[in-house]
C-alpha cells in the first residue's frame, strides 16, 4: 500500500515533468521551466548541506559554478572533436567536477558545523570568485565561456537544438537527480547526517565521526550541486564569474529557506517560486528584488519552517477532515491581507516610477497628486485594520480545525 | 585484569588537577557505582573514559587495548556506550530513528551510501524491539525533543544500549525524576543491562546500594574506597567524607 503511494508520487512528479510543455509552449515558458530545472536541483543540493547535514554555507554557489565551466569546456572539446561522446551526459560532468571539488575543499571546511564552516565556506567563494577573474584561460574573465551544444553525436536523431529538446532533457536529469538525492536520505550515511546535525557530541558515542559524516553529505551536495551546473552549462551555453559567486550563493540559500528546509520538498517549492519570481516579477517591476527580500524576512519570521512547513501544518485537519472549516476563516483574513499588500506595492512603485503618472490594475496613479496617496494610504490602513481584526476568527478556526476529538495518550 | 582497567589517570585543567591518579579495575559483568561530592571529578572521569577528554596521564584498559588516545566513536565502536547527565538525544528526529541510528554502526553499515534503510528487515526489527524495551514503542514516530522528561531519559538509555554494548557508563540516570519515574527507571536499568557490565554515577543513595556489587568513592579526584556496598556503608573515611555530608543535608 504504501508502496504503491510511494510509486504514484514519483510517477506524477515524473509526469508532471514531461507534460509541463504541453500546457505552456511559449518560448518564454520552455525558458522558465529550463530555469527550474536547475534551480531544482541546485536548491535540493543545498538542502542536502543544511536541512539534512546542519551545514549553513554561503558559497554553494562555487561547486555548481565550477560544475558549469568544466561543462562549457567540455562542450568546446565536444566541438572541437578533441573528445567524442552525447551532450546528454554533460550534467554527469558537471557532477564529476562538483564532486572533485567538494572532496577538495570539503576535507578541511567540515572539519566543524556551525559559524567555522559557514566562514569558511564565505572564504571559500570570495576566492573563487576572485580568481576566475584572475586565470582568464579557464574562467574567461568577465566575458565568461560560451560553448555550443549542438555538436556531438546525436541522440536519437535529436541534435538539442531547441530549448524544448533541452527542457526534457533537463527535466530527466531532474527526476534523476531527485530520486538519488532522497534515495539518499534513507541511507544509513544519509541517516546520520540529520543525527549529526541535531547533535554531533551524541553522534560520536554511537561510532560515528561527526566530521567524516559531514564530509560525506558535502561531497554528495557537491557532486548534484555540479550536475545542477552542468544542466545550466547546456541551456545557456555559457557561463560566467556570476554564477559561481556570493550572489548566485545567495540566492540558493533563500529558495532552499523560502521553500522549507526541514522537508524534502521544501526546496523544490521555493526553486520553483523564486524562478517565477524571478522571471515574471521582474517584469513588472524593476524592484522585484525588494519583494524577494520581504517575502524572506517574512518567511524566516512568521514561516520558520517555509512553505512546505505551512502545507505540512494543515495535516492534522487533511487526515481529520476538518480541512473545509478553514476555507472561509482564511478568505477572511486572506482578502483584506490581499488588498493591503496591494495598496502597500501600489505606494512603493508611485514612489520609485520616473514618470509623473504610474500605470497600476487599470488605475493611472499619479505621483505629484495628494489625493491618490491619501487614497491609496487610506486603503493601506484601512485593509491592514481589517487584517489584524480578522485575525482572532481565524486563530478560533485554527484551534477548532485541530482539536483532535479524542487523545491518544499512552 | 578486567574488562576496564585505569592506571594512574591523571587529568589536568590548566594548573588544576581534577583527577588525580585514579586506578580502577571493573570486573566482566560487574554492576559498579561511582559516587562522591558535587566537583569530585565524577563526569570528568566519565568523559576520559569513553574518549571525550584526553588523559594528561595514566592509560585506560578496554578489553585489553589501550583507549585512552582514542576519539569517542573509536572508544564506542569498541562495545563502551554511555549516557549522559544531560539528556543527549537527536531533538528533531523521531523516537525510532533515534534509535535505529545507534544501531547503525554495529549493525556493520558503516559510512554506507549504498544501503537503503526500508521499513522492513533486521535492524528495524531490532529497533522496534530496543523501544518495547524501554516502554516507547507507541512513540515510535513522535519527534524525540517533545518526549516528556522521564521518556527523553529512557530514550537517552536506549540509544546508549541499543548498539548491544558490552560496557554500559550511565551518569546520573535518574537525576530530575520523582520518586515513581526513578524506580521505574531503576527496574529498566535492571532489564537493559541483564548480563552486561555496568558503571554509574548517581547521586541518589538508595538507587546506588540497591543495584551496585560494588562502590568507588571518588574525593576531589582521588578513589579513597572501593569496595562492597555493606564496607562501604560502614567505611568511617567514606561517611566522613562523603554519607556524612548527605546524612546532614538530608
Amino acid at each position: 500500500m504504501a508502496t504503491v503511494r510511494k510509486f504514484s508520487l514519483w510517477g506524477g512528479y515524473l509526469l508532471v515533468l514531461l507534460a509541463l510543455p504541453q500546457f505552456f509552449d511559449s518560448i518564454l515558458s520552455i525558458s522558465i521551466f529550463n530555469q527550474m530545472a536547475i534551480a531544482i536541483v541546485f536548491a535540493l543540493s543545498y538542502n542536502m548541506l543544511l536541512g539534512q547535514g546542519g551545514m549553513l554555507s554561503f558559497g554553494h554557489a562555487v561547486y555548481f559554478g565550477l560544475g558549469g565551466f568544466l561543462a562549457v569546456h567540455t562542450l568546446i572539446l565536444i566541438e572541437f572533436e578533441t573528445v567524442y561522446f552525447s551532450i546528454i551526459f554533460i550534467p554527469l560532468v558537471g557532477g564529476f567536477f562538483g564532486l572533485l571539488a567538494a572532496i577538495f575543499i570539503g576535507s578541511f571546511s567540515t572539519r566543524k558545523a556551525g559559524t567555522v564552516f559557514a566562514m569558511i565556506s564565505l572564504g571559500i567563494g570570495e576566492l573563487i570568485a576572485a580568481s576566475s577573474l584572475i586565470f582568464v584561460s579557464f574562467f574567461g574573465g568577465e566575458a565568461g565561456v560560451s560553448g555550443d551544444r549542438t555538436f556531438g553525436p546525436l541522440f536519437f536523431g535529436v541534435d538539442f537544438a531547441q530549448d524544448l529538446q533541452i527542457y526534457y532533457l533537463a527535466a530527466i536529469w531532474v527526476f534523476i537527480a531527485t530520486v538519488f538525492m532522497y534515495l539518499f536520505t534513507r541511507t544509513p550515511v544519509g541517516r546520520m547526517a540529520n543525527a549529526v546535525r541535531d547533535n554531533p557530541e551524541r553522534a560520536e558515542f554511537i561510532g560515528y565521526s561527526a566530521r567524516r559524516v559531514r564530509f560525506i553529505s558535502f561531497c554528495a551536495s557537491g557532486l548534484f550541486a555540479g550536475i545542477a551546473g552542468g544542466l545550466f552549462a547546456l541551456n545557456y551555453e555559457f557561463i560566467t564569474e556570476e554564477n559561481l559567486n556570493a550572489a548566485t550563493s545567495g540566492r540558493v540559500l533563500l529558495m532552499a529557506y523560502i521553500g522549507g528546509l526541514g522537508y524534502f520538498i521544501g526546496p523544490i517549492i521555493g526553486a520553483v517560486l523564486l524562478t517565477l519570481m524571478n522571471s515574471l516579477l521582474s517584469n513588472y517591476s524593476e524592484l522585484w528584488l525588494l519583494y524577494l527580500g520581504v517575502l524572506f524576512v517574512l518567511t524566516v519570521m512568521f514561516l520558520p519552517r517555509g512553505f512546505a512547513g505551512f502545507i505540512m501544518m494543515h495535516q492534522v485537519a487533511w487526515v481529520s477532515g476538518t480541512l473545509r472549516r478553514l476555507a472561509l476563516p482564511y478568505l477572511i483574513t486572506g482578502f483584506p491581507a490581499f488588498i493591503f499588500i496591494l495598496a502597500s506595492v501600489a505606494m512603493i512603485e508611485l514612489s520609485h516610477t520616473d514618470g509623473e503618472a504610474f500605470q497600476y490594475l487599470g488605475l493611472s496613479l499619479e505621483r505629484g497628486s495628494s489625493i491618490d496617496w491619501l487614497l491609496i494610504g487610506g486603503v493601506a490602513i484601512a485593509a491592514f485594520l481589517g487584517t489584524k481584526k480578522s485575525l482572532p476568527q481565524l486563530r478560533d478556526a485554527w484551534e477548532d480545525a485541530n482539536t483532535l476529538p479524542a487523545d491518544e495518550d499512552s | 585484569m578486567g574488562i576496564l582497567t585505569l592506571t594512574e589517570v591523571r587529568k589536568n585543567f590548566g594548573e588544576t588537577e581534577i583527577i588525580r591518579g585514579v586506578s580502577l579495575d571493573i570486573e566482566q559483568g560487574e554492576k559498579h557505582a561511582i559516587i562522591g561530592p558535587n566537583g569530585a571529578g565524577k563526569s570528568t572521569l566519565f568523559h576520559l573514559i569513553s574518549g571525550l577528554y584526553n588523559v594528561t596521564a595514566g592509560t585506560i584498559t578496554f578489553k585489553q587495548e589501550e583507549i585512552q588516545d582514542m576519539t569517542p566513536y573509536e572508544v564506542s565502536r569498541l562495545g563502551l556506550a554511555r549516557s549522559f547527565q544531560v539528556t543527549n538525544i537527536f531533538a528533531r528526529m523521531n523516537v525510532f530513528e533515534n534509535v535505529r541510528c545507534a544501531l547503525l554502526w554495529s549493525s556493520g553499515y558503516r559510512y554506507s551510501f549504498w544501503h537503503l534503510l526500508g521499513s522492513q528487515g533486521e535492524i528495524n526489527d531490532r529497533a522496534m524491539e530496543v523501544l518495547e524495551q524501554i516502554g516507547l514503542k507507541n512513540k515510535a514516530l513522535f519527534p524525540a525533543g517533545e518526549l516528556a522528561y522521564a521518556q527523553q531519559r529512557a530514550l537517552e538509555l536506549g540509544i546508549a544500549i541499543a548498539g548491544g554494548a558490552e560496557l554500559v557508563m550511565l551518569d546520573e540516570p535518574v537525576a530530575g525524576m520523582s520518586h515513581s519515574e526513578a524506580s521505574n527507571a531503576v527496574d529498566l536499568i535492571r532489564r537493559v543491562t541483564a548480563g552486561k557490565t555496568l558503571i554509574m554515577v548517581e547521586h541518589d543513595m538508595n538507587i546506588v546500594f540497591d543495584l551496585a556489587d560494588r562502590i568507588s568513592v571518588l574525593v576531589y579526584g582521588e578513589i579513597i574506597a572501593s569496595d562492597k556496598p555493606e564496607n562501604i556503608r560502614a567505611n568511617a573515611r567514606v561517611q566522613e567524607a562523603y554519607l556524612g555530608e548527605v546524612a546532614a543535608s538530608a
